[in-house]
Order: C-alpha cells, then structure tokens, then sequence
C-alpha cells in the first residue's frame, strides 16, 4: 500500500468539482427545492423580550386570503425534545407555552398557498403580552451566570502568587461584540410527510443530527427521517443546530398533512440560527523584564440566552498557547433575554485570542520589545498541559516566513512614528491556532463496473470544498484519475459523519475516506491475489497498490489490472467497502493533537482626523498540516480573513438597550467587509503533514479567522499610539 | 407584501390625475426604496402607479443650467460630460451614493424623495415613531442611535436624510420642477425639504397629487472648484455618518464664494448657511475652515450614541474645504 509519507505535502489546487453547477446556478439549494401540493409557511415573532403571551389574535390571519392554518401555543401538538451533542443541549422546541424569552422568538406559524399570503397573513397575527424588564445587559447582576459550564476551566501553578511576585504584569479588559454569522443563503426548510416518513430538505451543516432531533421530536424511528442538504449557501456554524423553525415546518406539515416550505428573511436570520456571543474578556500576565511569561490570568464572561446552550469557551485555549508555568482560565455565562447563540466561524478561539494576543502586544510594548520576539520567546513545542510533544506544530516557521514576506523588520517600533500624507501606518501581529476537533465519521466506497468509484458520506460542503477535496483523496486512494470519481454527500441515508464544523470535518472524514478506500483496494487485491488468471496472482494483498486506474504490485505497474478487468471476471457488478475513523487519543499516540496554527501579520492606515481605518496588507502563514487542495484551502483562509476583519472593523449586531430587538438586523444596517474593505491577501501553507492522523490534515476552516482581529487591533496601535481593546474598532474610537 | 392594484400611467398629467384620484396611491419609478418599504410591511400603498414611462428621461443643458429629468437614472447623471465637468460633486455624490446595480434603476426623482434609514421607523413592529404613528413617540431617541441626525433633530425624531445626491444640490441651489393637478411650481431644493423637528410626518413641501417632473442645476462659475467628501465606517456600499459637499471661489487666497453641503447629520440635506458666512470674504486658510465648522455644528443637538458626528462633520467639512482649496492643514 502507498503510504501517507509518500504523498504531497500541498495537493493540487483543481478545481472545485461543483464549481460550474454553482457559477451556472445549477447547484440546488435548500431554498430551490419544491415538492408538488406544497404549502408556505411564515414567521410570527415576538415583539418583547421577555414576558408571557396573555392572548393570541389569529382570526384577522385565519380569514386572510389562501390562509390554511395559524400555529400557536395553544394548538400545537406538543413534541419532544432533540438530543444532546458536544454543543450542548438542543435548542428547545417552540410553541410550548405562553413565555417569551427573547425578542424575535417564534410565536406563531402561519400557513398559506403562496409565501406572499403567508407572509401577509404573518403580519396581521398579533399578541397581547404581559411584559417583564428583559435582562439584556452582559454584566447586569441580576442575570444568572453558569459557572465552567463545560468542565474547560483550567489551572495549574499559581497564577495569583506569581502576578504578585512578576517583574512585570499587565491587566486589561477586553470586549467584543455580538456579531451575526450571515451566510448569504437564506435558512430554508422544506418537510415533507408520507404517513409516519418525513423527508425534510434543510439549511444544516449536519444533516444526521438533524434527522435525530427530528426523529426525537416527533417520537419516531430515525430510520423514517431523511435529511437532504447537496448545497449550503454558507454556514459559518448557523447550520449546527436543530432549530426551532425546522420543527415548526415540519410540524406544520405533519397537521395539514402537506407539505411545507419556509424561506426566512434576512432580519429572521438575526434571531433564528444563532449569532457569535458577545463577551468581556479580563487578563492579568506577569512576565520578566526579558518577556518570559510567568503567569497568565484568563476569565472571560459571554452572553447566554435563556434556556440554550453554547459551547464557548473563550479562555481555554490560553491554557497551552503559550509556554508558562503558571496559568489560570476561565469562562462564565450570563442568562439574558438574548436569541440563542452558537458557534460562529473560530467560535470562542476568535474571541480569545483578541484578547491574549493584544495582551501580549501590550506587554511586548512596555517592555520595549519586538511583539514577534515575546512570542518567540514563550514558544512551546510540547503542550504544556501535559508534556506531551503537539503531533504537528509549525508555529516558528510561520512567524519566519511571515516576517520575511511582510517585511516585519522594516517597520519602526515606535508608535505613531510612520506616515503617509493623512494616514498613520502601522505594522501588527498576532499568531493564531484553532484546535485540533473531531468526531466519528463513516464512509462508503464503490468501484463499479466500469472502473468508476462513488464515495459517499452524510457530510456536507459548506463551500469548504468537501465534494472536491473528498474525491481527490478517493482518486488518490484507488489510484483513478479525478474524473473517474464521484464523492456525494448531504444526505442522513449515507452513512453517518460529523458537522462541518469545529475545523474537522476534512480530517475526520478525510480518515473515513481513507480507511473506506483502503479496504476497498484490499478487497481487490485479494480477489486478484488468489485468481489463477490474474497477474497478480501469488503477491501478498499486503504488497498491491493502484495507480492509474490499475492494481498492482508494489512498484510494478506492468503487473497490474483494471478494476474493470477484476470485476467481470467474477462476475461483480460493484464492489463496496465501509470505512471509519474515531479520533485519536492523545495518550495513545503519544502526542497531543495540535489544531492548525498560523501568524499573522497586517498594515493598517489610519486618517485620525477622520477616524478613517483601512486594512492594506495582510499576511497570513498557516500550518494546516497536510493540505489537500492548495487552491481551496487558500479560499479557506481568504475567506477567514475577509471574516476577519469584518470582527475587528464593522461586525456588530445591535441590540437596542430597552426592548432586546436587534436594531440592525439587514444587510444594509449590519455591515460586513465589502471588496472595497479587503487588501491584497498573501496566503501561504508551511509545516508537515500531521502526525495524529492518518490523512496527516489539521483543518483549515477556521485558523484564517483568528489572530486577524488581534493583529488590526496592534496595527492600530501602532499607527496610532491608542491602544482599542473593544471590538470593533469603529471610526468614532479612532476620533 | 400585501396585494396591490399596479397601473401605467403613459404620460404625466395622467399619472397626476390617477394620483389625485386615489389618495392612498404612490408612485413607483426605479422602486429601490418604495419596494423595500412595501416589502418590510412600511408602506401598503393599494395601488401603484408606475411612471417610468413617462418623458422625464432627458439630461439637457440650458444655458448655464442643467435640467435633469425625474427619471433619469443615478447612473445616466453621473455618465454626464457636463456633470463630470462642471459638477464634480455631484458626480462624486452619485458614485458614492450607491452601487452600480442601485445606481442603473434609481432615479433622480426617487433620490430626493428617499426615506430615511432608520431602523426604529423602517421595522412596522416599533410602536413608537412619530414619522409612522404622529404622536407616538422616538423609540431611536432613546435606542441604539449612532446612525441618526444631529441637525433639525430633536426628541420628536432624529431620523437621518441618507441621499448623498442631495447635499450636493441643496449646496449648489438646485430647483425641484413639480407638477400638480391643476398647476405647475418651482420650488428651491432648500425650501423643499422639512426638517423632522419640526414636521416629523412630514419631509418634504410635496403635496400628495404632485409629481416631481425634473430637477435644474445651475452651473457655477467656471472658476469654482468643487468636490463631495463621504467619511463611513466601511468603504463602499454604506450611508454617510458625515459628509461634505464643497465648492469655493478662491481669487488671490480670498474665498470670492463658498457653497456648502452636509450630509450623514441633518434630518434634512443640510445646507451650512452659517459655514457660507464665515467663508465668504475670509482667507482660504485652515483656521477660517475651522471657525466655519464650528458656526455649522454649534445647534447641534446629540443624544447617546451621536455625540461624536459633531467633531467627524466638522473635520470632515474641514478636511473637504482644504481638499478643494488645495490648503494643506
């Protein structure tokens, strides 16, 4: 068998094999599918944050034009609860009862003949309230605040003795906004029943959880749940959750025994799929005076929603970045009448690292010190959690190269000490790291008779590239040509894999895809092994390869034969082979899983007359392992820097301060990077393969994302001589 | 969307006599706000008259005016040679106004006639707005208001005028050509708008049966500079938290003529009277642009979260006085 070592470091940069179905608008997303006989469903939700529904005016709505049903608290069946996964609980169903706990929560469904109609009637649905003062404020004391609700707090040493006794501290707050995932395709949901059958199309970035939290719900077998996703129009983790309105159509459904579409609009995607929480953030280091780090002090506390989960756990990482003896992190959550948040591209990671990295660059300044040297200086090849060696970390090669492209020597340390006409210039620099992160994933490979393969797995491509980078594996696994394979996913039927998230997807189902078509290679080589009329007879299976479309001896494709060839002669149609991966276990290996790292490194202008901020240059160095597809893991990390600077420079869902509601909730209110905001990006990919994992990846999903925030905030600085440390960084700040 | 009666109207005393006819009907031209507003449940007008058809699409130069027809596109206005010639800022407040594709269907009418961006007022699920419900009351007065006006605002209302176009015609002395059921009028881009301190309900002296016909710009003098200064947090495809639209006559260091225009501030495209006094007469030097700064933010009244667009407009009058006098800070 080829191995791992034998491969390229950085894949070919092909094409996304979907590429024209979604240029040619071909690619079918959840919101262009249609079923014969389908009703539309709409959205009623709340106009106070918190509170109870005295009474429900649906009549105007009932007799409205091609209206079939209005759905409250007070006729929907009561349904059961989805499971728990690693995020935490499901987000709980709606239309229980007569509370409200958050502006924008689903009050009401109304379905019609049209989406016009529904959305009309929508509209003329009305409650009466009995309102409570919403707790909205992330530090108002009267919220309830859950205490290391994931078990991720951290210790060791003794943070507080050595701050005392440091030659240096530094302590400072930071802050950051709520900020909106926004994928550009609208969440749509289509069910449809067939008797006890529900087959839903749905905007989800893991279509088995949603099958089991639909099967959980409506109390029937899994097996009679079928979730279908081919497309995603983005995600950035608004698509890991059950939601509530994928009940309600699904429920609404089953009542009036048709089927039933929801598109939202683009205000209900500020309420509905999530959003990044927004945190505060306190940190306390000690350091020598030559920048070794002698104590690190993390706490953070985020916002909450009333009655959900999410997993985010903004200090924790600051437990093993860095090498130093004594650390202490920590992370709370505070209740308030907010919408569910949930993960958002770097969920916690984006946040945390804000603030570490200013920290540092803080500290860095104060001692006079190159910002690059005091993270060289506290540098750690092993993760100082448990000693072990990371399975892959190229860190100091990424600050090496990235300091040479950018040109960081070049810049003058002293703030506000470089100018361009009216603008300020300014150099800065974070590094970045997203952990290592992976569930259990399953695959499926076929060979047909024609010597074509289908892979297939209940995955999804988030435009991540998981069609592509998926059957480039398969084609590299069983020797054929990219042509000749077909990887396919988005469906709960295939067999089980992990959400496209947390950066693990390609790893984890790049292993399943691995050991599928490893076995499936295996089942070749021992039918041709033992056939008296193939070339192979006589070698060991343990000794066979393929390449270019044939199976053959280790290093001699003169021997070989088709899988064409291998097939008719016994008679098979197809044969199939079942893959599997399970994370590796730290312990075992030997090795801590290392999560991708990077560097980064960013020139901003400043106008401060006008508080004007502009991104000019961004580098970024990534170590993502083995990098499978050169040219979409580059989209990846564009993609996270354009993320990037949308967190630090315009990304803030506001909330106004008296009712809850999002006071921002459109695209034209709530900004995002435009091209006009985004710089020429250098990307570039070091390090080796990893060494956790068979496909040796780390993920590149996420990494692009971090330190971007942390390195405009330290440009600024730079630039400017004004230390911001609340995100974003808007022109009124700069002022 | 509610259902609505859609009618064409061929030619523009039709359109003013199917206006006058049902008072509950609006216009529809390029449709970039009115649709949205429909849409977000704002407006539900019954009926639409569609005047795209209508012979308002000419830009023609009269002398040492430019007559531009109410439907001629953002982008036609912007392609003119004349415009690009001898109205700079007006050229640079379109392009900066909106992208290309907003641009190809808004027209000049619809421009003016823009509603506000304001949240509070654009989301039918607030209740108190005093431009939707009179007499309701200013939910953004108290919300979260850093997008909105500092200029003709007051606890009433605080909703922001967003056209960019507008600065700059208010600034240059634009006059709006309107025709009504029985008569036509002319009235000064100035006096056309309402100020929301006042009349929160009502933003503009336009009567419900009258149509803006066309819009005369009259050229300056051809030793005038002039140029329009957008500051935002992003930088394309966003509304003005301040800007400046300028042109000055400067013989020998001394402004012979000052035009100025504020935008991203006023609950009105706001023409800086008081910045026009300071400068006319006075040396073209940065500390006679800051004393005319001062003069034009000194009513200003803020609420939390709009305190700091009373310095950003006044450097960024600054700054665009100094760009087009070529005085250097």
């Amino acid at each position: 068998m080829s191995t791992v070592e034998s491969r390229p470091r950085i894949g070919a940069g092909v094409n996304r094999v979907d590429g024209p179905r979604k240029v040619t608008g071909t690619a079918p997303y959840p919101m262009d599918f249609s079923v014969p006989g389908q009703a539309y469903g709409a959205l009623v939700q709340s106009t106070v944050a918190a509170g109870r529904i005295v009474r429900m005016h649906t009549e105007a709505a009932e007799g409205a034009p091609g209206v079939i049903t209005v759905i409250t608290h007070e006729n929907a069946p009561k349904v059961g609860t989805g499971p728990v996964t690693v995020l935490g609980a499901s987000p709980p169903p709606p239309l229980r009862d007569d509370r409200v706990v958050h502006h924008g929560q689903h009050i009401a469904f109304v379905v019609a003949e049209t989406p016009e109609q529904a959305t009309a009637a929508a509209r003329l649905v009305r409650a009466d309230y009995e309102a409570t003062e919403p707790l909205l404020d992330l530090q108002d004391p009267r919220a309830e605040q859950l205490v290391d609700p994931w078990g991720t707090d951290t210790s060791r040493g003794d943070s507080a003795a050595a701050l005392e006794s440091a030659e240096v501290t530094l302590r400072a707050t930071y802050t950051t906004a709520d900020n909106t995932n926004n994928p550009l395709g609208l969440f749509a949901t289509l069910a449809a029943w067939e008797g006890e059958t529900l087959t839903v199309h749905d905007t989800s970035q893991w279509p088995s959880m949603v099958r089991t939290c639909l099967a959980m719900v409506f109390g029937i077998p899994e097996s009679s749940v079928r979730v279908l996703v081919p497309y995603v129009g983005g995600g950035f983790g608004a698509g890991l959750r059950a939601w509530p309105h994928v009940i309600l159509t699904a429920m609404a459904a089953r009542m009036i025994k048709r089927p039933v579409k929801l598109v939202l609009t683009r205000p209900q995607m500020f309420t509905s799929v999530g959003h990044r929480p927004s945190g505060v953030q306190w940190l306390s280091v000690g350091a020598t005076r030559d920048g070794e780090l002698v104590a690190l002090d993390h706490r953070s506390l985020s916002s909450l929603s009333m009655e959900d989960n999410d997993y985010e756990p903004f200090a924790w990482a600051s437990s093993f970045a860095y090498r130093c003896p004594n650390v202490t992190t920590q992370d709370r959550q505070a209740r308030l009448n907010v919408a569910v948040p949930t993960s958002m591209r770097a969920p916690a990671e984006a946040q945390g690292n804000f603030a570490l990295e200013s920290a540092l660059d803080e500290l860095a300044h104060s001692l006079r010190m190159d910002p690059l040297e005091l993270r060289l200086r506290n540098h750690t090849d092993v993760d100082p959690r448990n000693g072990l060696p990371w399975s892959g970390k190229a860190l100091l090669e990424c600050y090496e190269v990235g300091a040479r492209r950018f040109g960081w020597s070049d810049r003058n340390p002293e703030p506000r000490s470089m100018r361009d006409g009216n603008w300020l210039v300014g150099y800065g620099m974070a590094s970045a790291l997203f952990p290592y992160f992976a569930q259990p994933c399953a695959a499926q490979a076929t060979v047909n008779r024609d010597g074509s393969a289908l892979v297939r797995s209940a995955a999804t491509d988030i435009g991540t590239g998981t069609y592509t980078v998926m059957a480039q594996l398969a084609a590299e696994e069983l020797g054929l040509s990219l042509d000749l394979v077909r990887f396919d996913l988005g469906d709960s039927d295939m067999p089980n894999a992990m959400m496209a998230g947390g950066s693990g997807l390609t790893g984890a189902l790049g292993n399943a895809v691995h050991d599928a078509c490893r076995r499936l290679v295996r089942s070749f080589a021992e039918l041709a092994c033992g056939d008296a009329d193939s070339p192979l007879l006589g070698f060991s299976p343990d000794d066979v390869e393929c390449t270019d479309g044939k199976v053959h001896p280790v290093g001699r494709p003169h021997l070989g034969e088709s899988y064409a060839d291998i097939l008719a002669r016994h008679g098979l149609s197809e044969l199939t082979a079942n893959g599997n991966s399970t994370p590796p276990v730290a312990t075992e290996l030997g090795m801590s899983l290392a999560g991708a790292y990077g560097a980064k490194f960013v020139e901003v202008r400043v106008d401060a007359d006008l508080g004007l901020l502009r991104v000019a240059r961004v580098v970024s160095v990534i170590d993502g392992g083995r990098i499978l597809n050169e040219k979409t893991a580059r989209s990846q990390i564009i993609g996270g820097t354009v993320g990037g600077i949308g967190m630090a420079l315009f990304e803030d869902t506001v909330t106004d301060p008296r009712t809850g509601r999002i006071a921002n909730g459109t695209f034209a209110d709530y900004l995002v990077a435009v091209n006009a905001d985004v710089p020429e990006m250098d990307v570039v990919f070091v390090g080796e393969p990893d060494r956790g994992t068979a496909t040796g990846t780390k993920g590149v999903g996420e990494v692009g994302l971090v330190g971007i925030a942390p390195a405009i905030a330290n440009a600024v600085y730079h630039a400017t001589g004004k230390r911001l440390r609340e995100l974003p960084i808007t022109l009124d700040a700069l002022l | 969307m509610r259902a609505f009666d859609y009618v064409r109207a061929t030619d523009t005393r039709e359109a003013v006599r199917l206006l006058a006819d049902d008072p509950a009907a609006s216009c529809l031209a390029g449709g970039t706000t009115q649709l949205d507003l429909m849409k977000d449940g704002i407006l539900e007008p019954p009926r639409l008259i569609d005047i795209t058809r209508l012979p308002l699409h000419g830009i023609e130069h009269r002398g040492e005016s430019v007559h531009v027809g109410a439907l001629v596109t953002m982008e036609e206005l912007a392609a003119d040679a004349t415009v690009a010639e001898r109205l700079p800022m007006v050229r640079e407040a379109l392009l900066l106004g909106a992208s290309v594709q907003l641009r190809n269907m808004a027209t000049i009418g619809g421009n003016l006639l823009q509603r506000t961006r304001c949240r509070y007022f654009r989301d039918p699920t607030v209740g108190e707005c005093n431009k939707r419900s009179p007499g309701s009351g200013c939910a953004a007065v108290q919300g979260a208001a850093r997008m909105h006006a500092v200029l003709g605002a007051s606890e009433r209302c605080i909703a922001l005028h967003a056209s960019d176009l507008a600065v700059a015609l208010v600034a240059l002395d634009a006059v709006v050509h309107i025709q009504g059921p029985a008569e036509s009028r002319s009235v000064p881009l100035t006096e056309f708008y309402l100020t929301a301190d006042v009349s929160p309900e009502r933003e503009n002296v336009l009567e419900h049966a009258e149509l803006i016909t066309g819009v005369e710009i009259p050229l300056p003098p051809s030793a005038a500079r002039s140029g329009y200064l957008k500051v935002r947090d992003r930088a394309s495809y966003e509304f003005a938290l301040a800007s400046a639209a300028v042109l000055l006559v400067v013989e020998g260091g001394t402004i012979r003529q000052a035009r100025v225009g504020l935008g991203g501030v006023g609950t009105k495209p706001w023409r800086a009277y008081e910045a026009e006094h300071v400068l006319t007469g006075a040396p073209a030097t940065t500390a006679t642009f800051l004393q005319a700064a001062e003069a034009t933010m000194r009513d200003a009244w803020t609420v939390p979260g709009t305190e700091f667009k009373v310095p950003l407009a006044r450097r960024t009058l600054v700054r665009e006085l100094q760009n087009v006098s070529r005085v250097m800070a």
